[in-house]
């Protein structure tokens, strides 16, 4: 019984030690900060080695560490979009913390960005396609909303904004309806990735909404319809928030 | 009988340099054992401070530590750690984690007391007073020296454990309520007991008392 419990007490307190603020902070491994004087308070760090993470499955997020003359330039685009967020509703909806690195995978499947409200992060890949960059990072902050506010963006209210017909996927990876082309002739969706599922489909407006405002769509009854509920839900978090 | 044999000059001279070469070979060990040596004790009563009522004195195995509050940033955790400073309840607690060159933790009142270590629950006791609401809204800059309460992985669990840290943290702005920083003494701090590897200190260095100036 003693020698268990000196095996026990081993393993539990002489485990090595993770001296890593940003580490104990957000318990992403191998991150740098890349710059946190910013006029929203957001802290932006960035991979100076490849990582493996597990949110809820383990391990089965991977991203690799940028180079540095990419990280440089992303960075400003990033943080022209991000700077639009003021640091009030970034708190409302707990993201604190840009994480950037490269080839962001989850299950080996690439991805723009993996938000996580609680740990306050938003991953995102700097090398995702630079047609829909801009587009993407709006797309992905509106994922740290949806987590924040699911009673306020209520997917079944969502869904009959939608002819009777249409049903969205099981997952937005469920099927290959990835495409962010943004339809000329909108028919209730932006674009074929808004089909996939309601919380992408409110994610791409939200994204299209503060990349193009609203200045196209007004004919579209759907759109219109989902444009409202999106602002509506928006401006129920801060007042004071302009797209 | 037994002839007295007469020690020679050059015997002499042998012992004499044998003797010579111990003290100078242990003696810096035993004085350099000494790890306060260098350190400078401050006595708070030679210093003139403008605002003595919201100045804490630290007193650690090699001298004072001498900490200056904030009540106008964190107006509760200043409170907070005032009131149990005044009740003594500090004193013998002990600096249970400890990260070399980086951070200072200090006074888990529960499980972290002299009296009453327990290494398989230290860090993770209360004070008795309950929680209280993290302040972390006024822009506070977390440099070499400054002092804030520890909390646990969720905002508004602080209570009465506090950390020093002895490196620059800019993350943890808008992290950790602040309430203070060292104004004389961090040299103190950096003496404090490590282990490299392990989270918790073993046998560890503790606070001698902890009081306010006035």
């Amino acid at each position: 019984m003693t020698l268990f419990r000196s095996i026990l007490f081993f393993f539990i307190f002489v485990t090595p030690l993770k001296a890593n603020t940003i580490y104990d902070l957000i318990k992403i491994p191998n991150l740098e900060i890349y710059e946190t004087n910013t006029i929203n308070r957001l802290r932006y760090l960035y991979a100076v080695r490849p990582f493996r993470l597990g949110i809820n499955v383990k391990k089965n997020i991977h991203c690799l560490n940028p180079d540095k003359k990419t990280l440089d330039n992303k960075y400003k685009i990033i943080n022209k979009n991000l700077n639009r967020y003021s640091s009030r509703f970034l708190k409302r909806i707990n993201l604190r913390y840009i994480v950037l690195c490269e080839n962001l995978s989850i299950a080996k499947i690439n991805t723009a960005g993996i938000p996580n409200s609680e740990m306050r992060t938003l991953i995102l890949d700097i090398k995702f396609n630079d047609a829909y960059f801009e587009r993407a990072i709006h797309h992905e902050v509106f994922h740290v909303i949806k987590d924040s506010y699911q009673e306020l963006f209520n997917e079944v209210e969502w869904r009959n904004f939608n002819t009777k017909e249409f049903a969205y996927s099981d997952c937005s990876t469920c099927s290959n309806k990835l495409s962010l082309v943004t339809y000329n002739k909108t028919k209730g969706f932006f674009t074929e990735y808004s089909k996939s599922t309601a919380s992408e489909d409110m994610a791409e407006v939200f994204s299209h909404l503060m990349v193009y405002q609203d200045k196209t769509y007004a004919e579209d009854p759907i759109i219109k319809k989902k444009i409202l509920f999106i602002k509506n839900n928006i401006t129920t978090i801060d007042t004071t928030f302009k797209f | 009988m037994i002839n007295k044999i007469k020690i020679t000059k050059s015997e002499r001279i042998i012992l004499i340099f044998i003797v010579l070469l111990g003290i100078f070979t242990l003696g810096p060990l035993l004085i350099f054992k000494n790890k306060c040596l260098f350190v400078k004790n401050y006595d708070p009563s030679k210093i003139t401070f403008n605002n003595r009522k919201d100045i804490a004195v630290l007193n650690a195995k090699c001298g004072n530590v001498i900490i200056e509050l904030y009540p106008d940033i964190s107006p509760k955790a200043v409170e907070r750690f005032k009131n149990l400073t005044k009740l003594g309840a500090y004193d013998g607690a002990a600096f249970h984690r400890v990260i070399e060159n980086k951070l200072i933790q200090a006074g888990d009142l529960e499980f972290g007391k002299k009296e009453n270590l327990d290494y398989g629950k230290v860090g993770t006791g209360k004070s008795g007073l309950g929680t209280i609401k993290s302040e972390v809204e006024t822009s506070f800059k977390y440099k070499r020296g400054s002092v804030g309460l520890a909390r646990t992985f969720q905002l508004n669990t602080e209570d009465s454990q506090f950390f020093i840290i002895l490196q620059d943290e800019p993350l943890f702005e808008g992290e950790y309520t602040p309430i203070g920083n060292v104004l004389y003494g961090i040299e103190v701090l950096e003496k404090v007991k490590f282990m490299p590897k392990f989270h918790i200190v073993p046998r560890p260095d503790f606070i001698n008392s902890l009081k306010m100036l006035d």
